[in-house]
C-alpha cells in the first residue's frame, strides 16, 4: 500500500470528481469484450478509449463493456451511443480506429463511415 | 489470444457471468512455471466436458471458446488447466500452469491492466489478489479494504484505477512477472 497521506489526497480528488458528475451521460461507448473481442485486441481498444476520455476532461463520457454480439469476424466492435440519438456500431476498431472515432464521433458528433457497421439497435 | 493477460481477462469474465461478486486470484511464478488460481463465489456450472468448444452454459449460441483456448495454451507448453466445483453455492475454482520458457508459451502481457479493465467494466466486483513467493502468501490488493480506505462505493475513477495498476505492476514485478517476459 502507498502511504496513507497519498491515499487521502486521492480520496479528496475523487470526491470532487464525483460531485461534478451528475450521473447523467452524454456519450456512452460500449466495447464488446467476449472471447472473440479479447482475441482480436478489444482490450487495447478499450484502454485507448479510456485514456482518450480521461485526456479530454469530459466527465459525461461513459465507457462500459458487453459480451459477444454475434459478429465475431467484425471484432473488435464498439457501439457509440449519444444521448437521445440512435446508437452507432463500428467494426474492426483497432487502436488507431478508436482514436479516430473518439475524435470525430464522440467529441464532434460526426459518424466515421470508414468503420461503420450498423446504425440503430 | 495474444497474451496470458487476455486469457485471464476472459476467465474473469466467466466468473462475472456466473454472478460472482468476489474473486480471489493467486499468482505464483517459480522456476519459470507460472501458476494462476482463480476462485469465485459465482453459481458453479456443470464442469462436464467444459473444455469442449461445443459445450457452453450460455443460451444464445452453441459454442464457447474461452476455456478450450486456455486449455490449448496451457497444455501446449506442458502445463495444465484444472477446474473444480466448490459446492452448490460456493462457486468455482480454476487453476492453470504455463511453462513460460516453452517455445510455444504466450508472453504475459500486462496482467495489472487486466484488473483495472475488470474494475472499469464491472465496478461491483471485489478482488483479493495474492502472490505466493517461497511458500509465503502476500496480499497485494484487496478492493474491499481499498474502498473502505478511500470511502467510496465503486472503484471506477481513473485516478484510483491508475493507483491500483501501478501498485499491482510493482508487486508482480517483484516475483518476476514482467510484461515483456516471453516476447522474442
Amino acid at each position: 500500500m502507498k502511504n496513507l497521506e497519498e491515499l487521502k489526497q486521492i480520496r479528496e480528488r475523487v470526491r470532487r470528481n464525483l460531485d461534478m458528475r451528475s450521473g447523467d451521460f452524454g456519450v456512452k461507448i460500449i466495447v464488446c469484450l467476449g472471447t472473440c473481442g479479447i482475441a482480436a485486441g478489444a482490450r487495447q481498444t478499450m484502454n485507448k478509449l479510456a485514456d482518450l476520455s480521461a485526456q479530454s476532461g469530459r466527465s459525461d463520457i461513459v465507457i462500459s463493456t458487453t459480451g459477444c454480439a454475434g459478429f465475431c469476424e467484425q471484432e473488435p466492435m464498439i457501439k457509440v451511443q449519444e444521448k437521445d440519438k440512435e446508437p452507432v456500431t463500428y467494426g474492426h476498431v483497432d487502436v488507431a480506429a478508436a482514436e479516430e472515432i473518439f475524435n470525430q464521433h464522440v467529441l464532434k458528433g460526426n459518424i466515421v463511415e470508414k468503420y461503420l457497421f450498423s446504425k440503430g439497435e | 489470444m495474444r497474451t496470458i493477460a487476455d486469457h485471464l481477462f476472459d476467465i474473469l469474465e466467466n466468473s462475472v457471468n456466473a454472478h460472482a461478486n468476489k474473486i480471489m486470484v493467486t499468482f505464483s511464478f517459480c522456476k519459470n512455471l507460472f501458476l494462476c488460481r482463480v476462485i469465485d463465489n459465482g453459481i458453479a456450472t456443470s464442469l462436464e466436458n467444459i473444455t469442449d468448444p461445443f459445450v457452453t452454459s450460455r443460451k444464445t449460441r452453441k459454442v464457447g471458446l474461452g476455456l478450450p483456448l486456455l486449455k490449448a495454451t496451457t497444455e501446449g507448453t506442458g502445463g495444465y488447466l484444472k477446474m473444480s466445483k466448490l459446492g452448490k453455492r460456493a462457486g468455482t475454482s480454476l487453476e492453470f500452469v504455463v511453462n513460460m520458457t516453452h517455445i510455444d508459451a504466450r508472453p504475459f502481457g500486462d496482467i495489472s491492466v487486466v484488473f483495472t479493465d475488470v474494475l472499469r467494466s464491472w465496478p461491483g466486483i471485489d478482488f483479493e489478489i495474492i502472490v505466493l513467493k517461497s511458500k509465503e502468501e502476500k496480499k497485494i490488493l484487496d478492493t474491499i479494504e481499498l474502498k473502505e480506505l478511500l470511502d467510496v462505493n465503486i472503484l471506477q475513477d481513473i485516478e484510483i484505477l491508475n493507483f491500483v495498476k501501478e501498485q499491482l505492476r510493482k508487486e508482480l514485478l517483484k516475483i518476476g512477472i514482467n510484461q515483456q517476459f516471453g516476447v522474442s
